[in-house]
């Protein structure tokens, strides 16, 4: 028999995995359309002239007359095809109106992510080098307080400082970069923790290995070999983080964005609930859902190729 | 003769075990100040719904009242409620829909992840599925998406928060039973007839008990968060229900003129969520027990 390519075989598994959890976010989506109710009686609702006639022809129209299971085979097919349904707020396709936020919330998830990163490696460096010393423990103490911050009083308390009191900074809004400062910074600082607790663990652990050991005998110095060498091999398990957590925050930044008024997605969700606008509920939904598996295919792909014992071991 | 040496040895060492649990727990100074901390805050908040006003209680007159004005120590909001009631019974709000949630999530959670680790088999693969699942679609996306649903009252919200707190349990269990159904005395227990249910609820849950705990503590933080946030969003909890993340938002359109009402309650929370922290980074030192690295909000 012939060996498999094992970086094939890790995606072809993937992919398999991919296919259902997708069909599970779609099953969580029908179910949030169907127990939302009937939309024909939610739109007529109170309307001039909703007579029981029209209200049964907005149903058929909406094929909400349909038995349920032929309903949830109609829904994933038209899913498949990014049909979730039209917005009754603005009569557009529901997931026209997704894809139009998305970019907005892409660029903020982008910059707080880059700015996260960096800062979080940046700290666990000093950590690890300073390990039990002053810098290191204030380093952690700040970490446990910052791990307890919710990220809508952070976005506050930096409206009141930089736009209230100091005027520095737009406190909403999409025009410029000044607008992006604040909701970065509101997204960022919760992400700090987690980063750099896993940076710094995964920095001790490859202190650990022997080559460490052979590096400090040829006399290098320990700055040297946790810059040059050390933190090399403990990028890939942040990673695969950094990826999962691209996906987490395009749901994840619905407070921050509807805080700073941020045309993205996560507002649009906010003010779908509120208009109780269910196909754009569900098309939020599912965008992020998909944006989530293909985040984790490439981390999984990408740290294989970083690490081959990973691609090895799972082969 | 054995036997007596047993028992001796066990009276014995009683006081000792207890010594050494006071040495353990000495140089543990985050369970410590975590102790401490959530303490003080739950007896300034029980002192403050004994002592003040009802926080419902809107005097129009007093709204805006700064800090320190008559009456109103930490100030009044724009409809002339107190923020300090407001806070004191705030943080008995989020206790109890915290513990409720955790609690729920925990024996649930917990029973689902023994069977699956236990007997594996298809209830393993479609809980390993819905593990996937739950990391696909972020918890506050799902719990807003899902309040276009439901009406938001206290038992709605426990139910809708426990329905992703779950998780975590069963995934820390499940590969802690894993491991622990492969040890000798787990196929004594097997040989010598006991049942199945018997081995699990009286030797495998056990062995899984220090990290239900930890995790149990990191998320009370975390289902504190989670429902200040959907009250603050206005899609938790409303009046009559005093909850922090309301308050927050009420400060919100008036952050120039009354700064108090969104800073004070914030800090309330920032302090019980610490306080839940240290507790919980600090049972994990005690028990060498690292379960919960991001488990315990869903991440």
């Amino acid at each position: 028999m012939r060996r498999r390519h094992p970086l094939a075989h890790l995606i072809a598994v993937r992919l398999l995995q991919s296919v259902v959890v997708w069909f599970g976010a779609l099953i969580v989506c029908f179910v949030l359309a169907a127990a939302a109710g009937d939309p024909a009686d939610v739109q007529t609702a109170g309307q001039l002239g909703s007579t029981p006639e029209r209200v049964r022809a907005l149903r058929d129209q909406l094929g909400y007359g349909d038995p349920f299971l032929q309903r949830l085979g109609h829904f994933v097919a038209h899913a498949s095809h990014g049909d979730f349904g039209t917005s009754f707020q603005s009569s557009q396709s529901a997931f026209d109106i997704v894809m139009r936020a998305l970019p907005s919330t892409l660029l903020l998830v982008g910059c707080a992510l880059t700015i996260a990163l960096a800062s979080g490696v940046g700290l666990a460096l000093v950590s690890v080098l300073r390990r039990e010393r002053v810098a290191d423990r204030a380093i952690r103490r700040f970490l446990a307080v910052a791990q307890g911050i919710p990220d809508f009083w952070l976005a506050t308390m930096l409206v009141l400082l930089f736009s209230v009191t100091l005027q520095m900074l737009p406190s909403i809004g999409f025009d410029g970069p000044d607008g992006l400062v604040l909701p970065t910074i509101a997204l960022a600082v919760p992400l700090l923790p987690p980063f750099v607790r896993l940076a710094r663990g995964s920095l001790l652990d490859v202190m650990k290995l022997d080559f460490i050991t052979s590096l400090r005998g040829k006399g290098l110095s320990e700055r040297d070999i946790v810059v040059q060498h050390a933190l090399r091999n403990a990028l890939p398990p942040l990673v695969t983080f950094a990826a999962l957590q691209v996906g987490w925050l395009i749901g994840g930044t619905i407070i921050v964005e509807s805080i700073f008024a941020w045309p993205g997605i996560g507002n649009l969700v906010v003010e779908a609930v509120r208009a109780r606008d269910v196909a754009v509920v569900k098309a939020v939904v599912a965008v992020v859902a998909i944006s989530y598996i293909v985040l984790n295919l490439a981390a999984d792909v990408l740290t294989a190729l970083l690490d081959p014992r990973i691609r090895v071991a799972r082969a | 003769m054995s036997a007596t040496t047993t028992v001796e040895t066990a009276a014995a060492s009683r006081p000792a075990r207890l010594r050494s649990a006071r040495q353990t727990l000495r140089p543990n100074r985050s369970l410590r100040a975590g102790v401490l901390l959530l303490a003080s805050v739950l007896v300034l908040s029980l002192v403050g719904v004994l002592a003040l006003d009802d926080p419902n209680h809107q005097v129009l007159a007093d709204a805006f009242a700064k800090p320190g004005a008559r009456g109103h120590l930490l100030g009044a909001d724009p409809l002339g409620r107190d923020v300090l009631a407001w806070c004191a019974r705030g943080v008995w709000t989020s206790l109890e829909v915290s513990l409720a949630v955790a609690t729920l999530a925990a024996v649930f959670g917990t029973a689902v992840g023994v069977v699956a680790g236990y007997f594996g088999g298809p209830l393993d693969a479609l809980l390993m599925r819905l593990v996937d699942l739950s990391l696909a679609i972020p918890p506050l996306l799902l719990f807003v998406s899902l309040s276009v649903v439901l009406s938001p009252s206290r038992v709605t919200l426990i139910l809708l928060l426990a329905l992703v707190a779950w998780i975590p349990y069963a995934r820390v269990v499940r590969t802690r039973i894993l491991a622990e159904r492969e040890r000798p005395y787990v196929a004594a227990g097997r040989l010598a007839g006991t049942p199945d249910r018997q081995i699990c609820i009286r030797h495998l849950v056990p062995a899984a008990s220090t990290a239900i705990l930890v995790l149990l503590t990191l998320q009370l933080g975390y289902v504190l968060l989670w429902e200040a946030g959907l009250s603050f969003l206005g899609l938790g909890l409303q009046p009559p229900n005093v909850s922090l993340g309301y308050m927050v938002a009420q400060g919100r359109d008036y952050l120039a003129d009354a700064w108090w009402v969104t800073t004070i309650p914030g800090l309330v929370i920032v302090t019980l969520m610490l306080s839940f922290n240290l507790i919980g980074d600090g049972l994990r030192d005690l028990f060498q027990d690292d379960v919960a690295v991001g488990g315990a909000d869903g991440r």
